[in-house]
């Protein structure tokens, strides 16, 4: 089995942000690989192990991307291919998502696995376009996967109405939710070997394709602006006997707040 | 004039409170509205569709649609978009509709947004705000196409008194079943549990409760108050918890008139999901804990001592 898995760099969310005449200031911040998609990893890995499987990963854009794509061959992946050109700056999900498409077409693939989100974006959508353009199979938001045989895998989705088991046909695309593992600590071992490894940067050109190919001129939809979100403030706080200040809570949720 | 299709939320039977939110949003720009209502046995909820404020009912019924499956979902509200001839679909929060919405926008080409909080129209630009980086910034995003699939946050848009639709249905036919994606089973909700999303008043428990009776505990009170019972994503991983009750930047974003914290820090991630609660109390017995950053009334002091005396003091109120 072949394996793709995305990986995109993003802004460490754990970081103050501020934001200035519409735009997100950039000192100060720190960008890490984004949570689901290391997930995406360690399941790809785990499924390398347990299975035996062929790993390649692909991240678009995020400028110097070594040392997150390092960390991804120090967990277990094999391959990287890292996709980058300044025609893709105002890249959206489906932009994205036909890059990916070129990508997997160069590799024969039975699996993509991605992030269910990126924590950049919070879109959740790229995977789910990119298996559309495809036209394969995709569950989404998954929490476990397992190989059936050569042509199959059967997956864990969390859903509106309780865990959902789907039998997906391969190829396929999965978009995975973090809950899916616990991703390894790359081991000492694993770190001095990713050192040696190789990575396959491209721009467009080199992939084969181009701007116009991709659309990258044109996103569906882009952001114009960025603002400060609405933050709560600390309302009051007691401290104290257990009995006095939770029924003076209470009087305050019933006659103040009036929530009661 | 903008002509606004609305997904219908049905569980277990029953017409979401998001469906009339969506459609009272519509009609109140101005719009013509239209719902698609997916599932099997779902013709009774005619009516309710139209009072929710449409005016055509796209319905496909059939028992093959039962159970979620994005390809086939996708298929009918795409039949609907292209029938009506929409300009906006909007999508309430629901983990379907985060699945079906980027397949119905591919589909359509058209520009897909999750999470929206508002829609801006002036002539036929459209613009979304939504939040972003877990909540942490908002974005302003123009659509540079002339259709917006689009998936609403939970809370975003309110239903109006007044509102009124008129029942003119049409059937849609039933899709084919997606063969490459089957799904084998459901391990379902209890039947007539509180959904999360809709509840008005949330409860929610953190890894202070600890174990089965901490969480047993403050489910007594989440039962007293017909609150919907939620978690942290570490009661979720500790298993004490389904995944589908987990609140937060991954999981279910709520705004209920009241959450309650019960032992819960308050990360980031978390707060991504329940800051849009009108009214927030926590329970943690650190002072420090950031959850009291947010909280409208915050208790200092030990969950198991606390939970209790709360249930009491608000039977005495509610008696
Ligand atoms: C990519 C990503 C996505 C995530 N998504 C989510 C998400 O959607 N939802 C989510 O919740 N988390 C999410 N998390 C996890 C999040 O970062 C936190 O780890 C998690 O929310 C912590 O849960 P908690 O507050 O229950 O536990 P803890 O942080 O361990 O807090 C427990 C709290 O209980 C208090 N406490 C202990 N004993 C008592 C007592 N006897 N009485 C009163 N108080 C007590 C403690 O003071 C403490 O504040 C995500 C993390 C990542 C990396
Ligand atoms: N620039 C990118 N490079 C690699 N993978 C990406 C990129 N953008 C999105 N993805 C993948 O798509 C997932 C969903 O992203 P989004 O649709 O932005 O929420 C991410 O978790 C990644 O796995």
């Amino acid at each position: 089995m072949k394996i793709l898995t995305t990986v995109k760099k993003v802004v460490d969310v754990e970081l103050t942000m501020h934001v200035e005449d519409g735009a997100i200031v950039e000192d100060g911040l720190q960008y890490v690989i984004n949570a689901w998609d290391e997930s995406a990893v360690e399941a790809s890995v785990q499924l390398k192990e347990n299975n035996g499987a062929e790993t390649t990963l692909v991240s678009i854009g995020g400028g110097d991307n070594t040392d997150m794509i390092r960390r991804c061959y120090a967990m277990g992946i094999e391959n990287g291919i890292h996709i980058d050109d300044p025609a893709l700056a105002k890249a959206d999900a489906s932009i994205f998502a036909k890059v990916l498409q070129k990508v997997y077409e160069k590799g024969d693939y039975d699996l993509v696995i991605t992030g269910k989100q990126a924590q950049d974006t919070d879109s959740g959508q790229t995977g789910i376009i990119l298996a559309e353009y495809l036209g394969v199979p995709c569950v989404s938001n998954v929490i476990a996967i397992e190989v059936m045989d050569d042509q199959h895998i059967k997956v864990s989705r969390v859903g509106d109405a309780g865990t959902e088991i789907v039998e997906l046909e391969l190829p396929a695309v999965v978009t995975v939710d973090v809950s899916i593992n616990e991703p390894r600590l790359p081991q000492m071992r694993g770190i001095m070997m990713a050192k040696k490894k190789a990575i396959d940067v491209m721009d467009l050109a080199a992939l084969g394709t181009s701007d116009d190919e991709v659309e990258g001129a044109t996103p569906k939809s882009e952001i114009v602006e960025f603002m400060v979100s609405k933050t709560r403030k600390a309302g009051q706080k007691f401290e104290g006997d257990a009995a006095e200040i939770t029924a003076k809570v209470v009087d305050l949720l019933a006659n103040e707040a009036k929530v009661l | 004039m903008a002509k606004i299709l609305v997904i219908a939320d049905i569980k277990q039977g029953v017409l979401k409170s998001s469906t009339a939110e969506l459609l009272s949003k519509a009609k109140t720009i101005g719009a013509e509205t239209a719902v698609v209502a997916v599932g099997s046995n779902i013709e009774s909820l005619t009516s309710d569709l139209a009072n929710a404020g449409s005016d055509t009912q796209y319905i496909a019924d059939d028992p093959s649609l039962e159970l979620f499956s994005a390809g086939p979902y996708a298929s009918c509200v795409v039949d609907a978009a292209k029938q009506f001839g929409a300009n906006l679909i909007w999508f309430g929060f629901s983990e379907s509709g985060k699945a079906v919405a980027p397949r119905v926008a591919t589909q359509l080409d058209a520009a897909c947004a999750t999470e929206i909080t508002d829609v801006e129209l002036s002539g036929d630009q459209i613009e979304v705000i939504r939040p972003a980086i877990a909540n942490k910034v908002m974005q302003r995003v123009k659509v540079n196409t002339d259709q917006l699939v689009a998936v609403v946050r939970a809370g975003a848009f309110e239903a109006t008194e007044g509102i009124t639709g008129t029942e003119n249905v049409v059937k849609l036919s039933a899709p084919a079943p997606d063969l490459k994606a089957v799904i084998k089973e459901l391990i379902s909700d209890a039947i007539g549990e509180i959904d999360l999303v809709d509840a008005d008043v949330v409860i929610s428990v953190g890894r202070g409760v600890k174990d089965q009776a901490g969480v047993d505990l403050v489910k007594e009170l989440a039962n007293d108050l017909k609150a919907g019972f939620g978690s942290s994503r570490a009661m979720v991983d500790g298993g004490f918890m389904a995944h589908n009750k987990q609140v937060g930047q991954t999981g279910k974003i709520v705004a209920p008139s009241l959450y309650m914290a019960i032992g819960i820090s308050g990360a980031i991630q978390h707060l991504a999901g329940m800051t849009g609660s009108k009214v927030i109390l926590a329970v943690n017995k650190d002072t420090e804990a950031p959850i009291f950053n947010v909280a409208d009334y915050g208790i200092v002091g030990d969950l198991f001592e606390v939970v209790p005396i709360l249930r009491e003091e608000i039977k005495k109120i509610k008696s």
